[in-house]
C-alpha cells in the first residue's frame, strides 16, 4: 500500500521532526516565484494604508472575498474539466445562513455556513460531476436561477426584497471593519490559492485531473473519478460558502438579489479571464473583473447614458477577447511567454518501488453476443505469471472484446473468469483494477497538458486515498499520497525506459512513447496480471524491439501478460504461447513458429487478405 | 372546473411560448451540440426593439398603436434577432466549436446573454413596460376578459395561444416535411454526412440559430401585451424552455414540444394550488419544472463509458 504512515499517530517528536521537513522541504522549493508571491501578497495586505482616500476599502474587502470563491472554483474548472455555473450559490448559502445564525458566535455561525455550503457542493458533484461538461453546465444553470428563484420566493427566509439585515460580527473581541474584512478576504484568497496548489499535488489533484482530461483512460486505470469530482465539487462550495459567509457581515444585508445566477458568471468570468488552469489565475481575473465596475461608471459618465450597465458589458467583452485569444487566460498566457511554467524536474522525484507477484487469470466460455452478433463464443484462457501470451487474430475475430471482458470493462454474457481460484465475473473493471488487472486501450490516452511523470501517477494515484480536506491543508498524509504516487510513477516510467522524459509534456511525445507511457500508467496501479491492447500499433521497427524489451523485462519480473497484437513479428519475439482467434473462438494455441505453419492460421489470415509477415514468423 | 380551465387557458397561452422556445433549444443542441445559454435574452432582445420602433422607451398608456407602425416594428425586431442570432453564433459559438473548448462556447454565450441584458437595462431603466397591442382586445367582452363555465378568462390567452401552437405546428412541419427542415435534421445526424451529400451546414447552422430565435421572439412578442413586461421576464422564459428540453432529453420536435406545454400548465396549476392555509403562490410554481429537469439529469446514465476511445 502507499506511504501513509506518517498520518495517524502524531506524537510529538513526530510532529517536530515532521515540521522539520516540511521546513526542509519548503526550503529548497523556495524560487523567486515564491518571492515574488510573497511580495505580492504582502503588498496586498498594506494596500489599505496607501490608499488613496476615495477608494473604498469595503469594496475592495468584497472582492477579496469573491477571489476565494473563484479560486474554489478555479479546481472545478481548471483541474476538474467541470464548467459549473453555479458557484454563485454557494456563496449565497454561506450568506443566508450566517445571516440567519446571527444570534450565535460569529465562528460557529461561519462553521455552519462552510459545512453546509461543503455538503451542498458535494452533493451537486455526486448529482452531476459525472454528466459531460454539456450537461453539467445546463444542470448548474438551473441550480444558479433556481436557488435565486427560491430566495425570492421565500420572505420569511431572506426578507423579501429587501434581504435581511445583519450585524458587522466580531472575531475574537475583534470588531470586523471593511479594513480587517479586507485583512481577511486576502488571507482567506492566499490559504485558497496554496490550498488548490496543494490539491494538484495530492492524488486527488491526480486523479481529478486524469479524469478530466481522458475519462476513458482514467476509468480503465481504476480512477475513482466519480469521487475525485464529489470532493472537488465540496471543496469548492465550502471556500464559496466561508467567502459568503464572511462578506454578508461587510455588505451588512443578505439580499437575494445579490446571488443570482449573474454572481456565478462574474465567478466564471474571473476563472477564465485570469486562467482557470494556474491558482493564482481567478485572483487576478478578479481584480480585472473589479476594475471594470469602476472603468464601466467612468464610461457612463462620458457617454451621459442613464444607469449605465457598462460593468458587465465589459466584463463580457474582457471575457469574450481573452477567450478568443485561446491562451487560457492572462496568468497561463504570461507564463508561457516567460516560459515559466512550473515543471517539477525528475530530479526531484525521489523513485518508488512496485512489485506484486504474477497471478494466474483463467477464464472459461466466455460468451459475448452485441444483438445478433456473436463476439465471442466460449473463450477459455489460462495465463501464468511469468509468460507473455499474445492474443492474435483478423479484425474482428473478437480479440479487443476478450480483453474487455477479461477487464470487466465490459459484462460478459456467460464464463468464468478467475484470478487465482478468485471469481470475477461479478467485479466491475475498478474492482479489477485493485486486485490486480489492468488493461491499457488500443488507443493510448492524450493526457492533453500532463507531464509524463504526472500522466503515469495518475495510474499510482487511483488507489491511493483522496481526502479533500488533507489534501487541501497539505496535511503530511495528504502531502504523502501525491509524493508517493510519483515515485511510484517515476518507477514505472523507468521500467519502460522513459525515465528521461518524465518532465516532458505528453502532448510532445511520440506515438509510441504515448504508447508506452500508457503502459507504465497500468504498471504504476502495480498490477499482477497486465493486458495489452496492441501496444505496437504505429510503432516502427526500432521502436517495436524498445517494446519487445520492456515486455521481457516484466516477464522476468514475474507479471502475467496477455497482449493483443497485429505485429507478428513482435509476436515471434516475446510470446511463450500464441492464441489464433477467429470468428470469436480459439483457432489454434501453440509456441509461435508452431502456430505459424499451422495451415488453418494462414487460410484464416490469408481468405481476410490481411498479410503474413512471413519473413518474420 | 372554473379553475381547472382557467389554468388550463392560462397554462397553455404560457407553454406555447415555452414549448416552442424548447424546440429551439433541442434544435440548436441536436445540430451543434451546444446550448444557447443567450436564448432568452434573445427573445427580449426582439421584444424590446419591437417596442423601441412601435412606441419608443418612454412610459406607454396608450394601448393600441398604428397597423402599419405595429408591422414595421415587428420586422425590425425580428430582424435585430436575426441578426444578433447569427452574429453571436459566429462570434462566440463556432470559433469555439472548431477549436473544441467545451468552456469556451458556454462562457461566450453567457457573456453574450449578459452583454444584451445589460444593453437593454441602460435603454430600458424603468421597472416594467406595457407592450403595444394593434387588436383592440378589450373592447370584447367585459374589458377584455370572458365568462366561461364561471371562469373569467382573458380572451387575448385564446389569440397567444393560437399563435404559439401554430407557430409551434409550423416549426414542426417545417423540421419534418420540408428540404430545408430535412437538412436540418440530417445535420443533427451526422454534420459529416450530410456535408459529404452536399447539405450546406455552414449555411444552414448559423441561419437555424437566428431563425430559432426569431419564431421565438415572435410568439414573445404576440404574448407581451397581456401583462407587463420586464427584462427579468425573457431570461426567465429562457431558463424554463430549458428546464423543459432537459426535461424532454432535447429530443425533436414532439417530446420538447409537449413538455414546454406540459410545463406551462403544470406552473398555472401550482400558482393556483392551496395547501391548508399556505399557497406556494408564483415564485414557487418556476421551481417545479427546474426541479424536475435536474432530476432527469441525475438520472442520465454515467458519460465515462461513452468516451470509450474504442
Amino acid at each position: 500500500m502507499p506511504a501513509t504512515t506518517t498520518s495517524e499517530s502524531l506524537t510529538p517528536g513526530r510532529t517536530v521532526s515532521e515540521l522539520r521537513r516540511a521546513l526542509a522541504e519548503a526550503r529548497h522549493a523556495w524560487s523567486s516565484r515564491a518571492w515574488l508571491g510573497t511580495a505580492v501578497f504582502a503588498a496586498a495586505l498594506l494596500l489599505p494604508i496607501v490608499l488613496p482616500r476615495d477608494v473604498a476599502v469595503d469594496r475592495l474587502a468584497h472582492y477579496a472575498y469573491l477571489a476565494a470563491a473563484a479560486v474554489g472554483l478555479g479546481l472545478l474548472v481548471g483541474p476538474g474539466g467541470m464548467p459549473s455555473l453555479c458557484q454563485g450559490v454557494f456563496v449565497g448559502l454561506g450568506a443566508v445562513i450566517s445571516a440567519r445564525l446571527g444570534s450565535v458566535p460569529l465562528l460557529v455561525a461561519l462553521v455552519c455556513a462552510t459545512a453546509v455550503a461543503a455538503l451542498a457542493g458535494a452533493a451537486v458533484g455526486a448529482g452531476f460531476g459525472r454528466l459531460r461538461a454539456v450537461y453539467l453546465a445546463v444542470a448548474t444553470w438551473l441550480i444558479a436561477w433556481g436557488f435565486g428563484l427560491a430566495l425570492l420566493a421565500s420572505p420569511r427566509i431572506v426578507g423579501g426584497a429587501q434581504g435581511v439585515v445583519v450585524g458587522p460580527g466580531r472575531i475574537a473581541g475583534v470588531d470586523l471593519t471593511p479594513t480587517v474584512h479586507y485583512e481577511l478576504g486576502v488571507v482567506l484568497a492566499l490559504v485558497a490559492v496554496l490550498g488548490r496548489g496543494a490539491v494538484r499535488r495530492s492524488a486527488l489533484g491526480l486523479q481529478l485531473e486524469g479524469a478530466a482530461v481522458t475519462r476513458a483512460g482514467a476509468a480503465a486505470l481504476g480512477v475513482p473519478g466519480a469521487a475525485a469530482r464529489t470532493r472537488a465539487f465540496a471543496l469548492s462550495a465550502a471556500l464559496a460558502g466561508l467567502a459568503g459567509a464572511l462578506a454578508v457581515h461587510l455588505a451588512l444585508v443578505a439580499d437575494p438579489a445579490a446571488y443570482g445566477p449573474y454572481l456565478s458568471f462574474q465567478l466564471l468570468v474571473a476563472c477564465l479571464v485570469g486562467g482557470a488552469a494556474s491558482p493564482v489565475g481567478p485572483v487576478v481575473g478578479i481584480a480585472l473583473v473589479g476594475l471594470m465596475g469602476p472603468a464601466g461608471e467612468a464610461l457612463g459618465r462620458v457617454t451621459g447614458a442613464e444607469t449605465a450597465r457598462f460593468g458587465a458589458m465589459l466584463s463580457a467583452l474582457l471575457l469574450v477577447a481573452v477567450l478568443a485569444s485561446g491562451t487560457g487566460g492572462i496568468v497561463p498566457a504570461i507564463e508561457t511567454r516567460l516560459r515559466a511554467r512550473p515543471r517539477r524536474a525528475a530530479s526531484e522525484v525521489p523513485i518508488g518501488q512496485h512489485t506484486r507477484a504474477g497471478e494466474r487469470l483463467e477464464a472459461q466460455g466466455l460468451v459475448k453476443r452485441f444483438g445478433e452478433h456473436v463476439a465471442l463464443s466460449g473463450l477459455d484462457l489460462d495465463l501464468e505469471p511469468g509468460r507473455i501470451t499474445a492474443l492474435i487474430g483478423p479484425n474482428g475475430s473478437g480479440k479487443s472484446t476478450a480483453l474487455r471482458l477479461l477487464s470487466g470493462s465490459l459484462a460478459a454474457d456467460e464464463g468464468r473468469v478467475r484470478l487465482s481460484e478468485r471469481a470475477l465475473e461479478e467485479l466491475p473493471a475498478r474492482d479489477r483494477v485493485r486486485l490486480g488487472i489492468v488493461r491499457t486501450l488500443q488507443r493510448p490516452p492524450a493526457f492533453t497538458g500532463m507531464t509524463a511523470l504526472d500522466a503515469v501517477a495518475v495510474g499510482a494515484a487511483a488507489d491511493r486515498p483522496a481526502r479533500a480536506a488533507r489534501a487541501f491543508f497539505a496535511t503530511p498524509a495528504g502531502r504523502a499520497t501525491g509524493r508517493g504516487a510519483r515515485a511510484d510513477a517515476l518507477f514505472a516510467l523507468d521500467t519502460v525506459g522513459l525515465r528521461d522524459a518524465a518532465a516532458r509534456l505528453c502532448d510532445e511525445l511520440t506515438g509510441a512513447e504515448r504508447q508506452l507511457v500508457a503502459i507504465a500508467a497500468a504498471l504504476a496501479t502495480r498490477p499482477s496480471v497486465l493486458l495489452l491492447d496492441e501496444p505496437a500499433a504505429g510503432a516502427g521497427a526500432q521502436e517495436v524491439a524498445r517494446l519487445g524489451d520492456v515486455l521481457r523485462r516484466l516477464r522476468r519480473d514475474g507479471l502475467t501478460l496477455l497482449v493483443v497484437e497485429h505485429n507478428l513479428r513482435l509476436v515471434h519475439d516475446v510470446a511463450d504461447t500464441v492464441l489464433v482467434l477467429d470468428g470469436g473462438a480459439i483457432l489454434a494455441h501453440g509456441a509461435p513458429t508452431d502456430v505459424a505453419d499451422d495451415p488453418r492460421v494462414r487460410a484464416a489470415y490469408l481468405g481476410r487478405g490481411v498479410p503474413v509477415a512471413d519473413d518474420g514468423v | 372546473m372554473s379553475v381547472a380551465l382557467q389554468v388550463a387557458i392560462t397554462g397553455l397561452a404560457a407553454g406555447g411560448v415555452y414549448g416552442l422556445v424548447a424546440v429551439g433549444y433541442s434544435l440548436v443542441f441536436r445540430l451543434t451540440g451546444t446550448i444557447a445559454f443567450a436564448f432568452g435574452d434573445l427573445i427580449g432582445l426582439g421584444v424590446f426593439a419591437t417596442l423601441l420602433v412601435a412606441v419608443g422607451t418612454g412610459p406607454v398608456s396608450q394601448t393600441n398603436v398604428g397597423g402599419a407602425r405595429y408591422a414595421l416594428a415587428v420586422v425590425c425586431g425580428l430582424l435585430i434577432c436575426i441578426a444578433v442570432g447569427v452574429g453571436g453564433y459566429l462570434l462566440v459559438v463556432e470559433p469555439f466549436l472548431l477549436r473544441g473548448s467545451t468552456v469556451g462556447w458556454i462562457a461566450g454565450t453567457l457573456a453574450l446573454a449578459f452583454a444584451l441584458r445589460a444593453v437593454l437595462q441602460s435603454v430600458f431603466p424603468r421597472e416594467a413596460y406595457v407592450f403595444p397591442d394593434p387588436i383592440p382586445f378589450d373592447r370584447l367582452g367585459t374589458d377584455g376578459f370572458v365568462e366561461i363555465a364561471g371562469a373569467s378568462i382573458q380572451i387575448r390567452a385564446f389569440y397567444v395561444i393560437a399563435v404559439a401552437i401554430g407557430l409551434a405546428l409550423g416549426a414542426v412541419w417545417l423540421l419534418e416535411r420540408t428540404k430545408i427542415g430535412r437538412g436540418l435534421r440530417a445535420i443533427a445526424e451526422d454534420a459529416d454526412g450530410a456535408r459529404l451529400v452536399g447539405v450546406p451546414v455552414n449555411l444552414f447552422v448559423p441561419v437555424a440559430f437566428g431563425l430559432v430565435g426569431a419564431i421565438a421572439a415572435l410568439a414573445a412578442i404576440v404574448a407581451s401585451p397581456s401583462a407587463p413586461v420586464t427584462l427579468e421576464t425573457w431570461p426567465l422564459v429562457g431558463v424554463k424552455a430549458l428546464a423543459a428540453a432537459a426535461i424532454a432529453r432535447f429530443v425533436l420536435p414532439w417530446p420538447a414540444l409537449l413538455a414546454g406545454l406540459g410545463l406551462g400548465v403544470a406552473e398555472a396549476a401550482v400558482a393556483e394550488v392551496h395547501v391548508g392555509s399556505f399557497q406556494p403562490g408564483a415564485g414557487w410554481s418556476a421551481l417545479l419544472p427546474l426541479g424536475l429537469a435536474l432530476a432527469i439529469l441525475a438520472a442520465r446514465p454515467p458519460d465515462d463509458a461513452r468516451d470509450d476511445n474504442e
